[in-house]
């Protein structure tokens, strides 16, 4: 029976295919944009409908399917559009079968039903599955690439590390900062960590709360934290929250707070050459030679 | 692993052997160094409790899973005097031994849930939760 | 079992290896104080780099060491607190705000130097 009805859907398969290129025509007005050119649409669906006939006749191969899939998903086309395509697919290869059958009675249509599911579920499942694939995946790689930005840390000299903090500060991410700001004071051989707040938005209690224990556990450890990149908002809301920084040593601005990293370690920043020097010379020599 | 365990507190050398179990455990289920050292400190803190008031409990250890996230059951039993004043017990600096009294309201911090319950005369049951992040 | 407390100079180095139970840390706090008395130290470290946990109990005991070296008249440092002893420890509520810390037994000897001389 089954293989019955896949002949005569094969065998009129330029029909089926006319009736459903009418039908999915209408959904190119809702689904997309006017960027998608009518010959791409056009393509792109006269190759669906061949992948989709293609299954049926290898008896239900998704090689194709695979093939078509990743075609769509480079093409950024809502997963909306193969499903509502394969579900017009089945109502009008059923409808197609039905209208052409002489007799028709229920164990016909119930045959009917079955096969033409058994033609199309698999399709849907293995699109599906690649799409939510393709989601996975970049979630996944966007939240490791989230992590990494969350709490950086950078070494500039031997014995100093920065943490530029950028964006709300969560529990969540208040922890990962303070796991990231200790495993690599150690890892980095650091004295002073600079934590720069300079792109925090809002520091309410519970983001000071998080950055004094941060600077506390660092103490621990056998390092000193710096809290640098203290805007003037950020430094009255702090003192309006009633919040206690005194015992964690602050700068306004990087700068500061690292010429004072650099002061803790003993060293200290040297012009090369004095700048005088330099005009006398340039001074001379447009004078002289 | 077996997904309960426990462990009798009745010496000392049993609080270390409680926290070698439950930071193994934890180790097993996934959880990062931070939070074993995390519970393996909370076990510490609840056996040590046991060892110094009560003398004699029990602490367990149960994995257990939901649907969104699974994590690591803990929870401290004995049968001595109980607590008087809960509420006097988890307020930080709070001791009656010269300890730090950083005992219960650190392990409430160090966990994700926490639960007590004491009778007087009957003991007293700790029950806390550590979720995998 | 006790841990062993070397001598250098003026100084004492203790290098905590195994996983301390109570009464090691008691024992621990007695025979720093009688080496300090023997050998008149006055800068004492003590690295912490394998200890995996310390809880409320061993960081009293080694608060109240410190508190008691110092007024034997022996600076302490502590070295090499890992980051999750760090963090329970904040999460603990012991801030230790009064003990001097170093990354590493080189940076507490130095520190040592440093406040002391030789």
């Amino acid at each position: 029976m089954n293989s019955k009805l896949i002949q005569i859907a094969i065998e009129n398969s330029d029909t089926i295919v006319q009736m459903w290129l009418e039908k999915i025509d209408s959904l190119k007005v809702d689904k997309f944009s006017s960027s998608t050119s009518d010959e791409l649409f056009e393509n792109t669906n006269r190759e669906f409908v061949n992948v989709i006939f293609t299954s049926i006749k290898q008896q239900g191969s998704l090689i194709e399917v695979v093939a078509f899939s990743e075609k769509i998903i480079t093409l950024g086309w809502p997963l909306s559009y193969i499903t509502d395509g394969l579900q017009m697919f089945r109502r009008v290869t059923i409808d197609f079968i039905l209208s052409n059958s002489d007799q028709v009675d229920t164990s016909f249509f119930s045959e009917l039903l079955t096969s033409v599911d058994r033609w199309v579920e698999p399709i849907i499942h293995q699109l599906i599955n690649e799409y939510t694939g393709s989601w996975e995946h970049i979630l996944s790689i966007q939240r490791i690439a989230l992590q990494e930005l969350s709490a950086p840390l950078i070494p500039v000299t031997d014995g100093i590390t920065i943490m530029p903090l950028i964006g709300t500060i969560d529990t969540e991410r208040a922890k990962l900062i303070m796991e990231n700001l200790l495993e690599g004071a150690i890892k980095h051989n650091s004295e002073v960590v600079l934590i720069d707040i300079t792109g925090v938005p809002v520091v309410d209690t519970m983001v000071a709360h998080h950055i004094i224990q941060a600077a506390e556990a660092v103490r621990l450890i056998g390092a000193t934290c710096i809290l640098v990149g203290i805007r003037p908002e950020i430094a009255q809301t702090i003192v309006n929250l009633g919040i206690d920084l005194t015992n964690l040593p602050t700068k306004s601005s990087l700068k500061k707070g690292f010429t004072s990293a650099l002061e803790i370690t003993n060293r200290k920043i040297v012009d090369l050459k004095p700048k005088e020097d330099g005009i006398e010379e340039m001074i001379k020599s447009l004078q002289g030679e | 692993m077996s997904p309960h365990s426990c462990v009798k507190i009745r010496k000392e050398w049993d609080i270390v052997s409680a926290r070698q179990l439950g930071r193994e455990m934890a180790k097993k289920l996934g959880f990062s160094t931070v939070d074993q050292a995390r519970i393996a400190t909370a076990v510490s803190e609840l056996a040590r409790n046991i060892y110094l008031y009560a003398e004699e409990g029990q602490i367990c250890f149960e994995v257990f899973e939901t649907i969104e996230r699974k994590g690591l059951r803990m929870g401290a039993f004995d049968t001595g005097p109980g607590i008087t004043d809960i509420s006097q017990v988890m307020q930080d600096g709070y001791t009656t031994s010269g300890g730090l009294g950083a005992g219960l309201p650190g392990v409430k911090r160090l966990m994700d849930e926490f639960d007590i319950q004491s009778e007087i005369g009957q003991g007293t049951q700790i029950k806390t939760v550590k979720w995998v992040r | 079992m006790s841990i062993p407390i070397l001598k250098l100079y003026n100084y004492l180095l203790i290098s905590i290896q195994t996983e301390i139970d109570d009464k090691t840390a008691i024992q621990f706090q007695e025979d720093l104080l009688d080496k300090i008395h023997k050998t008149g130290a006055t800068g004492v470290v003590i690295d912490l780099t394998s200890v995996e946990i310390i809880d409320s109990f061993i960081a009293k005991v080694l608060g109240d060491v410190i508190t008691m070296s110092d007024l034997m008249g022996a600076k302490v440092v502590l070295t090499g607190i890992q980051p999750a002893v760090a963090i329970t420890l904040i999460d603990l509520g012991i801030h230790m705000q009064k003990v001097a810390t170093a990354l590493d037994l080189e940076q507490g000897l130095i520190k040592l130097y440093q406040e002391l001389g030789v």
